[in-house]
């Protein structure tokens, strides 16, 4: 008596389950790694302005095409100066709004008159790149009101941040997502 | 069938060897070439293209610099704010929770507790010592015995300058942007320098708490409006009567947004200034022309490199002037004084303007 089974499923039918299954298990790592990032949604990427040394990677190496840091402004701390060390260059020709007396590379900074001496200064985030050189002259000279954000409107929250692997300060850190922002404040 | 290997001649064998040889050459210098590209690139990444570069303003032409460090000494207490002169050469240093009292050398005499941090001092003739604390000014006689707490100016008050003349003390409130002229009971009797367009007063301008006053021996008061990059001269009651200086960041004016941020003037009227952010220290003519430099940017490692990453208001100097013409220098961010005498061979004064005058 032959005692040889014959084969239950033909060829066809082995691929075609075989193919079956790798798209399930296909499937099922989608879903792992949506539920892990899900997960990770708590928490949102953002910079610590006590550590943000300013060295100009937050402009060049966001995933983004333009960069989702941008400069923001505390205009609470800022002294409304008439030569803003943000705005003008360290040695300006004139302070008037010539784009040689100017620091910022894409004119992201409006200034506008408010009464002698002062102006207020804003941020176009269409312009700003953050590349933190306004950022730099207001701290190097003046009260630091200008500082870099993660500004959440546009940044796709990438599980590893492609800035802050080369951040200069380690200023980069998971923030919860409900205070997404780490504002800068005065002591006087 | 047999396969046999085809045999070679020796020139055949030399010129395979040598074309073999090349190839790994060509090979090398490819690897070498690309591995020398990619270091060039990871360099230029860690040049910040967009850098803000004030380096080559952090060194003076050692033609202008006219004094030289005969001494230095520590603060007693951290967080030092203002030094101030008086008598018998003595020094008293507004630091931490104390006003300290040390000797031409920095040996300490003696101190005087406070119940908050000291923010600025000033000492009167006869020793009686006045304290600024945040919003508000305490009195102890020459021995350290604790006269009076003069009345709080309120939230907004931000002390940063004390001087005091035979009748009157006058104390610059940064936070109200005004200085302050009280009677030596402590009795609020003048504001000087608010905005005030019938008496030709434009106002003080501060972006940050560095207000400063002296009383200079014609008997008008120096100012800082460190927003308007000028020192500005009233009468005791408040009327404006001149004022010079300029913004710039070249050496004979005021750099940055808010300079200079301390006073002190020599015995025959010319000033003593300090700034931050290019953290220096220079003299001043009685009219306001520059002369020469105490100290410059290079001097003060610690306090340029206080401002990057910190913001400036946690940098800065002060100046005070000791018999002989020395000058005290107090690093707030090394916590220390250093003291400077005129070099030997300094020229009498140096070429210069500091522009505006009125």
């Amino acid at each position: 008596m032959d005692t040889r089974t014959e084969p239950n499923v033909s060829r066809r039918q082995f691929l075609r389950d075989g193919a079956r299954a790798a798209a399930l298990a296909g499937l099922g790592g989608v879903v792992g790694v949506m539920a892990g990032r899900s997960s990770a949604k708590g928490t949102v990427w953002q910079i610590d302005p006590s550590k943000c040394v300013r060295c100009g990677n937050c402009a060049t190496a966001c995933v983004l095409e333009q960069s989702a840091v941008k400069c923001v402004h505390a205009y609470a701390i800022c002294g409304y100066c008439q030569l803003c060390t943000g705005y003008f260059e360290p040695e300006p020709n004139d302070l008037n709004t010539g784009a040689e007396n100017c620091l910022c590379p894409t004119s992201a900074i409006r200034r506008t008159y408010v009464e002698d001496p002062y102006y207020e200064y804003t941020i176009d985030e269409a312009l700003c790149i953050g590349c933190a050189k306004c950022v730099e002259g207001c701290n190097r000279f003046g009260n630091g009101s200008l500082f870099l954000q993660v500004r959440h409107d546009r940044c796709v929250n990438c599980n590893e941040c492609a800035i802050s692997k080369v951040c200069a300060g380690d200023a980069f850190r998971r923030v919860p997502a409900d205070h997404p922002y780490l504002l800068k404040e005065t002591s006087h | 069938m047999k396969s046999r290997k085809q045999p070679i001649t020796r020139r055949q064998f030399i010129k395979a060897g040598a074309h073999d040889a090349g190839l790994l050459l060509v090979g090398s210098a490819t690897l070498a070439a690309s591995a020398q590209l990619g270091f060039g690139a990871r360099l230029g990444k860690d040049v910040n293209p967009f850098a803000y570069d004030v380096g080559r303003l952090r060194k003076t032409d050692p033609k202008f610099v006219h004094y030289e460090q005969i001494g230095q000494f520590r603060s007693p207490y951290p967080e030092p704010r203002r030094i101030t002169a008086g008598p018998a050469d003595r020094f008293y240093l507004a630091a931490g929770n104390y006003v300290s009292v040390v000797d031409r050398d920095g040996a300490r005499v003696s101190e005087l507790a406070l119940s908050d941090k000291a923010r600025c001092v000033a000492v009167a003739g006869d020793g009686t010592i006045y304290a600024g604390l945040k919003d508000h000014v305490e009195v102890f006689d020459h021995k350290g015995q604790h006269l009076a707490a003069w009345a709080s100016l309120g939230k907004r008050a931000w002390l940063s300058g004390l001087a005091v003349g035979d009748k009157d003390v006058f104390a610059a409130d940064s936070g109200n942007r005004v200085v302050l002229r009280y009677d030596k009971s402590g009795k609020l009797i003048g504001r000087i320098g608010e905005k005030n367009k019938d008496r030709n007063v434009p106002g003080l301008v501060l972006p940050s708490p560095y207000l400063d006053v002296e009383l200079a021996p014609d008997g008008l008061l120096r100012v800082n409006n460190t927003g308007r990059h000028r020192i500005e001269a009233y009468t005791v009651e408040g009327d404006l009567e001149f004022f010079w200086g300029k913004a710039s960041s070249a050496i004979d004016g005021f750099c940055g947004c808010c300079n200079p941020i301390g006073l002190a003037l020599l015995p025959d009227g010319r000033y003593v200034t300090c700034e931050k952010g290019l953290p220096r220290v220079k003299i001043y003519s009685k009219e306001g022309a520059f002369e020469c430099v105490v100290a410059g940017t290079e001097s003060f490692s610690e306090n340029w490199q206080k401002c990057s990453p910190s913001d400036c208001t946690t940098g800065g100097l002060d100046a005070a002037v000791g018999a002989g013409g020395r000058i005290y220098i107090l690093d707030v961010v090394e916590a220390n004084v250093r003291i400077m005498a005129r070099k030997p061979d300094a020229p009498a004064a140096s070429v210069g303007s500091a522009g505006v005058k009125g």
